[in-house]
């Protein structure tokens, strides 16, 4: 009996070693079949994909955390011509909801190129109609029959974010915009395109999901935070669109500029463009240096040139403010004979009064005195003919005809002195005269407070171009101009405020002439002048209400000034004062 | 007669006797390695279909991260649009209010207060999927842990 047992164990044993054995064998044939073979490799296809990041490109902000530019999402809609069903269907939804030709997208979707699996039909469309398109695919798949496909089957929708722009036209001269290739253009969007873009990742992502972790990581675009105010922005903007239609004038800037460090606080010029329709830049500019004139459009500026000859006169040594000369109405330089602005000898004058009544014959007299050597050398330290560094794209960087060069003649060291026969931009005005605002250091103008990046925010530290007159100087002038604004009860006086500043008449050259009834009327100003917070440039192109930047000019200075007060939080200077003695 | 060549003879006389005993044994030792290997797949089987649960969720994750991400800027571009400066002087002009003026501005002392600085405005840093914020003994394979325990016994270290 139990040699029974033991046979049948003994079978039994044999039966399932065969059987183990047959399965070991049966799955080393099949590991090691042609068949396998494929399977491996059609397995190892699908293990990674190809696939390419792309960074959501940075925001901007301004100084204030109001959001400038920002991403909303779009979509693409096509076509996956392997699972179409009804491309009748989809051509009249397409062509309802998104306005395209039934013919187009029906040729689209029957005569793709060769090849091609997938066809777009329209890129960048808006979240309402694709979201309609999408709800009326789901509708029509409930509605067909059970196992069947809907008549939209094969439509497809690829969300991706495109560049907004929440305040549309506002400060678009700053901002700059963004092409549907990604490119930024213009303003800080140009400036600090790769910043902003970031960088795209192109990679092969492993599908196991036990190689989840190797998924890249990648880093949004750098965010940036402007020194604009937008609200400042908005006031700039709203009172030059008032000063050109009160003045009759073709165009404007209003530049606002903390002159102690160079943030750039408004800069509103005029046309602008709503960014969101970035398509019409050709309609609305002739030419690329009207996208923002402040940095990129030099021009003849006139007397507010006088405070820098002066600036120079008196830091040489030259002159003093109470040197006094005799005002003859006409001086000869170079050969040619240079008369004040209204063509009349102005007597005995002191420095301020040359400031105050805005003498050329006065400035004339200072640049010959100090000779083209030292003259030049000031307007070459004060940053004219040079490029400011500004954070923007596309500056200009004028010209400044110096000694030696083959358009110079002896005569541009007289009318040099009082701003005519050089060109230069707003920006480089402002910088030059911050030294006298900031006793005596120049500070480099920019628009970037601060960059955020990977959680972290760096901030932009001001930076200093020199210093091209001394702090004495700088107050001394900055004393002589408020006096010469209150002596001749100047339109651009702001009440409880001492404002120092100079405004600026020059002529346009037409035909290679000064025609006198065409004008770029300026103003240049600052305050409160025992501690500057606040610099403004006004420029009025061609105003017609009156050619003179003290009738034009200065009256939108003191609004903007009043604004500027208001929305930057700065005291009377009494009250300041005060405080301060407390 | 020594001690070894008694317990052969006993051995042998035992298997004469009852054979079926060292069969019993021999079965009971296989079926013992049988259950051990059992017990060893499925353990592996669990952590790994664990770990492959564990990666389709950091997939969906990460997917579902970046959809929040373009939801959260459609969200904030749209705020900012409600928000414009435009859209605020309109509203606020609407329900009465208008500019004010220097002239009206009252200052006040306020001791202590500081003006607010522009802070932060991203939000939090965006977590890190890399391998280097994964510990190793969730990616490396039960042999490659042998493998570093005999190397790290090889150099000493604890």
């Amino acid at each position: 009996m139990r040699q029974q047992y033991a046979n049948r164990v003994q079978v039994l044993s044999a039966a399932m070693g065969l059987i183990v054995l047959a399965i070991i064998v049966q799955m080393t044939r099949i590991q090691n079949s042609p068949e396998a073979a494929v399977f491996r490799q059609q397995a190892s296809n699908y293990a990674y994909e190809l696939r390419t990041f792309y960074p959501d490109r940075g925001e901007i902000y301004d100084r204030n955390g109001h959001l400038l530019a920002g991403n909303q999402s779009v979509y693409e809609i096509g076509v996956d011509l392997t699972t179409v069903k009804d491309p009748h269907a989809i051509a009249s939804a397409v062509g309802v909801e998104l306005g395209r030709d039934y013919a187009q997208v029906i040729a689209a979707i029957q005569s793709p190129p060769e090849g091609a699996s997938y066809v777009v039909l329209q890129d960048f469309v808006d979240v309402e109609p694709a979201t309609r398109l999408q709800e009326l695919k789901e509708i029509l798949q409930k509605n067909a029959e059970e196992g069947a496909l809907g008549s939209l089957t094969g439509l497809e929708f690829k969300s991706h974010p495109q560049r907004s722009y929440p305040e549309d036209s506002l400060a678009s001269n700053i901002i700059g915009f963004v092409s549907r290739e990604g490119r930024g253009y213009f303003g800080v969007e140009e400036k600090y395109d790769t910043l902003l873009a970031g960088s795209p990742v192109q990679t092969f992502v492993p599908t196991d999901p036990n190689k989840a972790f190797e998924i890249p990581r990648v880093l949004n675009g750098t965010t940036l935070v402007l020194t604009i105010n937008r609200d400042l922005q908005a006031a700039a903007e709203q009172i030059l669109d008032e000063s050109l239609e009160t003045y009759g004038a073709d165009n404007g800037v209003i530049a606002v500029m903390d002159p102690s460090n160079g943030e750039m606080l408004a800069m509103a010029v005029t046309p602008r463009m709503d960014l969101n329709q970035f398509w019409n830049y050709a309609s609305i500019y002739n030419k690329a240096s009207d996208f923002n004139p402040v940095i990129s459009k030099p021009y003849e500026p006139g007397s507010v040139l006088k405070i820098l000859t002066m600036a120079a006169a008196l830091d040489s040594g030259t002159v003093t403010p109470g040197t006094t000369y005799l005002d003859t109405g006409a001086i000869l330089v170079g050969g040619a004979t240079i008369q004040n602005w209204n063509q009349e000898p102005w007597g005995v004058q002191d420095m301020t009064g040359c400031l105050q009544h805005s003498l050329n014959v006065c400035m004339a007299t200072l640049s010959t005195q100090m000779g083209a050597g030292t003259f030049y050398g000031y307007m070459d330290s004060f940053g004219f003919g040079h490029l400011t560094g500004v954070d923007m794209a596309g500056e200009a960087a004028g010209r400044l005809k110096l000694p030696g060069d083959a358009d110079w003649y002896p005569v541009d060291l007289g009318t040099n002195s009082f701003g005519q026969g050089v060109s230069v931009t707003p920006i480089q005005i402002m910088m030059a005269a911050s030294s006298i605002a900031n006793g005596g250091q120049t500070v480099t103008p920019h628009t970037l407070y601060a960059m955020v990046r990977d959680g972290r925010q760096y901030n932009v530290p001001a930076q200093f171009a020199g210093s091209p007159i001394s702090e004495q100087t700088a107050d001394t002038l900055s004393g002589m101009l408020a006096v010469s604004l209150e002596s001749e009860g100047s339109l651009a006086l702001l009440p409880g405020y001492r404002v120092a500043g100079k405004t600026g008449t020059a002529q346009i050259p037409v035909d290679g002439f000064y025609d006198s009834t065409q004008t770029n009327a300026s103003f240049i100003g600052w305050g409160p002048v025992d501690d500057p917070q606040f610099m403004i440039y006004i420029w009025l192109e061609r105003p017609s209400a009156s050619i003179w930047g003290s009738e034009t000019a200065a009256p939108v200075f003191a609004e903007m000034a009043e604004k500027t007060v208001v929305l930057l939080d700065i005291p009377p200077d009494a009250i300041r004062q005060g405080l301060a003695a407390k | 007669m020594n001690i070894q060549n008694v317990n052969v003879n006993h051995l042998v006389h035992a298997y004469k006797v009852a054979p079926w005993r060292v069969q019993r044994q021999w079965i009971g030792s296989a079926l013992l390695a049988v259950v051990v290997l059992a017990m060893i797949a499925t353990l592996y089987l669990d952590v790994t279909s664990h770990a492959a649960i564990a990666g389709r969720e950091i997939q969906d994750l990460t997917a579902s991260i970046s959809a929040n991400q373009q939801v959260s800027a459609d969200l904030q571009t749209q705020l900012a649009s409600l928000t414009s400066a435009r859209v605020m002087e309109e509203r606020a002009r609407k329900i009465g209010f208008r500019p004010m003026t220097s002239a009206e501005a009252e200052y006040l002392v306020v001791p202590g207060y500081m003006a607010l600085e522009p802070d932060i405005l991203s939000s939090a840093p965006v977590p890190q999927l890399s391998a280097l914020t994964i510990p190793p003994e969730y990616t490396e394979s039960l042999l490659d842990w042998a493998d570093k325990q005999i190397a790290n016994s090889a150099r000493g270290a604890p």
